[in-house]
């Protein structure tokens, strides 16, 4: 769609503010389940979302395939906006940008055949099939999509980006009579197709865990030292601290407010917590977000203290806060919501051998299947773990669910490792279905956290 | 477009899915968006030279690159024995209100407002989000051995988090309903959730042990899912469900019936046909605790030797997968208040944390619960926080000790009654 008839779109509005998005995007996905094929197939998706403001009403919102009538669009968010009274909405000021952002890929995954795709899902897939008797199913995912997005607003913001993204995720089940385990791994990243080539380590781990995991017991439910790995790690920053985070909890709820007030003390000095939307090809970077913000780092937790959070521009507002870039939506489909980026536990100095060295009986829990909260309650369900005992790691149990409050245990993490890393798989199902993050941590280790089990 | 695809296919089928939707969302008690969705988008299937293709675009005119696609996605396919089914009638089921298709933007809102009165007379600190959404959906299924199965649904959905936060006391209430019926089956949902609220206000403490745990309804979906996994179709013909190979065996107390029923009026899940144009019908699956069948679409059951059993499902971008209509496990003989009465100390499980989480096709949950409640003598008595159950279906559900009569809706599809098992393992911090 051309620039012009956006913009006459926008100059068509009646509205006090109005924005539009357009996102036209083309997905190639190969998938294999066990020996069959499911699908190999391109889907395209095209669409877009309108949204108005007007003082005395509320957000309208518009949303659709059909681009061949913008005005009308607009005009049914403007219309939508009247049609309901609500409460001043306003919206933090931020710059009028104007920007192209294209991308270059190595080895860009357009010019690659399905057949090749194909062909390196199957060698994946063939490794995991292969790899022992015991393993009676698979798993074995491609996907890539390129999108083109269009961002407009009636403050002249006009912002046009393009977003790959590119992944690969394998399972494998094992099962031995009635004892099924599964064991997983994938990559991610905004990159070529080279970010998926090579990974017949990944798979062979991810085989040999899950045949490993038949014979592991399962830990026995208590409460334990616990050192979670990076992937871990990672998950509990974004699920157990990061949503609490989002400004959308906070701004209108006053006991919220008060829970998450800046400058309380929610851990020990050795834990900084952030959220950075603008770091290079990580699954939860652009470098505007979905309402023309620019995004950055915002520091959450720093040393302990809570000195931030994320927000949208109407959270910000509401908050006399500055706007931080974290309005984001899974896609045109969907109304911006404020959500995270790339979520992340800043390293420490503890090395893992140090962590672990006076821990009688613990727990190390490696990875996770999800998380989800509710406010202050946590549940993880850790992929697999091991036994700690007199200061080294003994053998893999299965089963590992941490559960807790998250302000206790927040507290309880005593120990930060020097070994940061990004875990390449991310997506946040908040309201809205999958969205692309990512999250880091180093090891961490906590004290005294819940383990369920039998 | 079955045309031009059946010039180089023997076979083809379109999926053409068109829906609008207004929706009303308010956030922090108040009144705050008004949404208006539109959708649309075609999908196809090609079988050439053996070889199941798949395309779909969201743009309806993009009729030329779906083709190649589709066409370009068979070349790649496997060789597999599906064939499209042939017209057949179905079932007569109302899933269609035009009252509700046509429900005024006034009444969400009006609908909106009573519900969050009723929540703030309860407790006066509570806020609550909802999105309230009526919406017309239309799939049409199109096959070259003459199938044209039109499905059209106009549901209403509620869907709502209730925020109570008093210093370090929280609770969290993430509910939902929906009905393709215009009827007030929603103020008993209201009802639910005040009286959830009410009875949060107390505490009480419980010590770690293998207690009676009496699942809500929604508490219960623990017990539900690894059920749905396992029935699954397609995770048994890949060996990974449990009850794969045991039909006709004894697998649970006989108290469980459960079964897959698409025939129910005025319920979202219920239609004439499935999404690949095959009828639908009324399935038991256990049987008073015998396992009676499994769940198929049409490729499921190629690649297995079965028949399709009507619960091939599928989303716009996705090939058909089975999937159940409306499951419901049939409720028991006993009031739920008479049961509670009965236990002199157990645990009332409404809402698990992280379903889903965890190795739930072994049968295995482990829950951290973010909604329980202690029964003493017979009462409930208050709230228990950082609690958290474990078991396995296929161990725990050999032997029920009572279902109620009373059942509820829960995620829209699942319809479950109140469930006591008498000897579970429940972990607590006190």
């Amino acid at each position: 769609m051309k620039r012009e008839q956006i913009e006459a779109a926008l100059r068509s509005s009646e509205a006090d503010y109005t924005e539009i998005r357009l996102e036209e995007g083309e997905t190639t996905r190969v998938a294999f389940r066990g020996p069959d094929l499911e699908t190999a197939d391109v889907a395209l998706d095209r669409g877009g979302i309108v949204r108005c403001l007007v003082h005395g009403g509320g957000w309208g919102i518009a949303t659709f395939n059909d681009l061949s009538n913008l005005e009308h669009r607009v005009q049914q968010a403007y219309e939508g906006a009247r049609a309901i009274q609500a409460e001043p909405i306003e919206l933090a000021p931020i710059l009028i940008a104007e920007d192209e952002i294209t991308v270059s890929l190595e080895n860009d995954f357009r010019g690659i055949g399905v057949t090749e795709k194909k062909a390196l899902v199957q060698t994946y897939n063939d490794i995991l099939l292969g790899f022992d008797s015991r393993i009676v199913d698979t798993s074995t995912t491609y996907a890539d999509e390129f999108k083109r997005i269009v961002f407009a607003n009636s403050e002249g913001t006009y912002v046009s980006e393009e977003r790959p993204m590119i992944s690969v995720r394998v399972i494998a089940v094992a099962r031995e009579e009635q004892n099924v385990q599964r064991a997983f791994d994938g990559v991610s990243r905004a990159a070529g197709f080279d970010a998926v080539t090579g990974q017949e380590d990944l798979v062979k781990t991810v085989a040999q865990r899950a045949v490993d995991l038949l014979s592991a017991p399962a830990v026995e439910g208590g409460r334990y030292t616990v050192v979670c790995d990076p992937r871990m790690g990672g998950v509990f920053a974004h699920e157990a601290f990061g949503h609490l985070s989002e400004a959308d909890f906070i701004a209108e709820n006053p006991q919220a407010r008060e829970m998450m007030v800046l400058g309380r003390r929610f851990g020990r000095d050795i834990l900084t917590i952030a959220d950075d939307g603008s770091l290079p090809g990580l699954r939860g970077t652009h470098p505007y977000d979905d309402e023309g913000t620019p995004t950055g780092r915002t520091d959450l937790i720093k040393n302990g203290e809570l000195v931030g959070r994320l927000h949208s521009r109407e959270t910000a507002a509401r908050m006399g806060e500055e706007p931080t870039g974290n309005a984001r939506a899974t896609s045109y489909r969907h109304r911006p919501i404020v959500r995270m980026t790339n979520t992340f536990i800043e390293e420490g100095e503890t090395p893992f051998e140090e962590m672990i060295s006076d821990i009688e009986q613990g727990v190390y829990a490696c990875a996770a299947f999800g998380g989800q909260t509710a406010v202050e309650n946590f549940s993880f369900s850790a992929a697999y773990g091991y036994i700690i005992r007199h200061g080294e790691v003994a053998e893999l149990v299965r089963d590992v669910v941490l559960s807790g409050n998250l302000f206790v245990t927040l507290k309880h993490i005593d120990a930060v490792g020097d070994d940061f890393e990004w875990v390449e798989w991310g997506r946040c199902g908040k309201g809205q279905g999958g969205l692309a993050v990512s999250m880091g941590a180093p090891h961490v280790r906590i004290q005294d956290v819940l383990i369920g089990g039998e | 477009m079955l045309d031009r695809l059946m010039e180089k296919a023997e076979e083809a089928e379109v999926f053409e899915i068109d829906s609008e939707a207004t929706q009303i969302g308010f956030k922090a008690n108040k009144l705050k968006s008004f949404e208006v969705k539109e959708t649309q988008g075609l999908a196809a299937r090609a079988i050439v030279d053996g070889k199941v293709g798949f395309a779909a675009t969201s743009d309806i005119t993009a009729v030329d690159e779906l083709v190649d696609n589709v066409l370009a996605s068979a070349r790649l396919g496997d060789e597999i024995q599906l064939h499209f089914p042939d017209p057949q009638p179905g079932p007569e089921v109302q899933v269609y209100d035009p009252e509700l298709a046509s429900l005024s933007t006034e009444r969400l809102i009006e609908i909106g407002n009573e519900i969050i009165e009723a929540i703030l007379e309860v407790d006066g600190e509570a806020n609550v989000e909802i999105n309230l959404s009526r919406r017309v959906r239309a799939t049409t299924v199109r096959n070259s051995r003459g199938v044209e199965a039109r499905v059209k649904k106009a549901p209403l959905a509620i869907s709502m988090e209730v925020d109570r936060v008093r210093g370090d006391d929280i609770i969290t209430l993430f509910e939902y309903f929906t009905t393709a019926t215009l009827d007030e089956s929603y103020q008993a949902f209201v009802k639910r959730i005040a009286e959830k609220l009410r009875l949060a206000k107390e505490s009480a403490s419980l010590a770690s042990g293998r207690i009676p745990v009496l699942f809500s309804p929604s508490g219960a979906s623990v017990l539900g899912l690894p059920l749905i996994q396992g029935l699954n179709g397609k995770n048994v013909y890949r060996g990974i469900s449990p009850m794969a190979g045991q039909e006709g065996k004894q697998l649970f107390d006989e108290k469980l019936t459960l079964v897959d029923n698409p025939t129910l009026d005025g319920r979202p899940g219920s239609s004439s046909h499935d999404d690949e144009g095959v009828p639908r019908e009324r399935r038991v699956l256990i049987d008073r605790g015998r396992l009676t069948g499994f769940i198929f679409d049409l490729k499921t059951a190629a690649l297995a030797g079965r028949e399709s059993t009507g619960n091939g499902s599928r989303g716009l971008f996705s090939p058909p997968s089975p999937s159940f209509s409306n499951m419901v496990i049939e409720g028991g003989d006993q009031l739920v208040n008479d049961i509670i009465s009965g236990i002199d100390e157990g645990l009332l499980v409404e809402s698990p944390l992280g379903l889903g989480q965890g190795n739930v096709i072994s049968g295995a949950f482990s829950n951290n619960l973010s909604l329980a409640f202690k029964i003493e003598g017979g009462e409930i008595a208050g709230r228990v926080k950082d609690v958290a159950v474990a078991g396995n279906i296929y161990e725990d559900l050999q032997e029920i000790t009572a279902m109620s009569q009373e059942s509820e809706w829960v995620y829209g599809g699942i319809r479950l009654p109140y469930v006591l098992l008498s000897d579970l393992n429940v972990v607590t911090r006190g």
